[in-house]
């Protein structure tokens, strides 16, 4: 990710909500989701998201297909039950750690 | 505009002049530097073609398909172990206990005489020809595969070359076999010890250079299932 380091840590978390919402995704469509969602302001590189799928892929959380789109074959990746179940687990801790950071950093807020 | 036949076998091309040698992640960076070229062409229909998968190898970072290829063989190391200690494991469940058994038996009465040095020597150097002449055999084999398939996959290749890679570090370990004494035998723990480790270097090896080989095309099909090998 070339916006900051401190995404880095929560790229697996994001690529397994956007599964978790997208049924089934190819390594390109992830980078362009990201990037509309985030309106350009976080970028996946690609050097970053083919290792981190590959490492859920082994995991166990993802699965995968091939399809011949237009002249060429695309590889999908999607949730596996497991992947589906630690989807859950991942945004829990994101979310524990937002409020932790918020506390720190804003304690107004918090 | 979408990218022609001859515009996607030069990005395999390029995947494979980039250190990707594997067709799985040559087929996935293929189509992402694909989608990539097509979104910049939608932007500037006049960019040239060499000109945007220069743009696109380069947001790979400056380790370019390094990491990737890192992560894979990583994934396909793990997955190969995992093979490896299934079939292992079924060595010492019914029936073929009662081979590694056998085995164990055979070592141990070898080396409870006093020919252990003798003994020893002569089954290190069985072994070791043998892993040799095994590894040989595929290497010539996956040659073959390659030239009739055209497609170099990274499982199949650590089944038919690095097969043994677990052992060899095993035997290396195992040349003081050279330097067994008479009073070796005095030690029933030294007998033992020694009986358990060339059961284990027995049963690694036949596992790696001959049952695991012997099982490629099931193992690469429960690998790729997406590829339908």
């Amino acid at each position: 990710m070339s916006n900051s380091k401190l995404y880095k840590g929560s790229l697996n978390t994001i690529i397994l909500k956007l599964l978790n919402e997208q049924d089934k995704m190819y390594g390109y469509e992830i980078t362009q989701k990201v990037k509309a969602l985030t309106k350009g302001e976080l970028n996946i590189t690609e050097g970053a998201l083919y290792p981190a799928l590959h490492k859920l892929e082994a995991e166990g959380l993802l699965d995968v297909e091939v399809a011949k789109v237009d002249n060429r074959l695309r590889k999908y990746y999607k949730l596996t039950e497991t992947g589906t179940k630690e989807t859950a687990n991942k945004l829990n801790e994101l979310a524990e750690y937002i409020k932790t950071m918020q506390a720190l950093v804003s304690p107004k807020l918090a | 505009m979408t990218l022609n036949e001859a515009q996607i076998q030069d990005l395999y091309a390029f995947t494979r002049n980039h250190y990707v040698e594997h067709y799985d992640l040559q087929t996935e960076l293929v189509d992402h530097l694909a989608n990539d070229i097509e979104g910049m062409w939608k932007e500037n229909p006049k960019l040239s073609f060499e000109d945007a998968k220069q743009s696109a190898f380069k947001k790979f970072g400056i380790f370019g398909f390094m990491e990737a290829i890192e992560q894979r063989q990583k994934v396909m190391g793990k997955r190969y172990r995992n093979y490896f200690w299934r079939e292992l494991k079924q060595w010492f469940r019914l029936p073929q206990i009662l081979t590694t058994l056998g085995l164990f038996c055979l070592y141990y009465v070898t080396f409870s005489s006093s020919y252990v040095a003798v003994f020893a020597f002569s089954f290190y150097v069985l072994i070791g020809a043998w892993c040799i002449y095994k590894g040989i055999q595929l290497n010539r084999q996956f040659r073959r595969r390659k030239e009739r398939s055209k497609k170099k996959w990274m499982l199949e290749e650590m089944i038919y070359k690095q097969a043994g890679a677990i052992t060899l570090v095993f035997m290396s370990q195992l040349f003081n076999v050279f330097n067994i004494t008479d009073k070796f035998v005095e030690n029933i723990y030294h007998v033992l010890g020694l009986a358990v480790l060339f059961t284990l270097l027995t049963l690694c090896n036949y596992i790696s250079f001959q049952l695991i080989p012997d099982k490629a095309e099931d193992l690469l099909n429960e690998t790729y299932p997406e590829f339908c090998l």
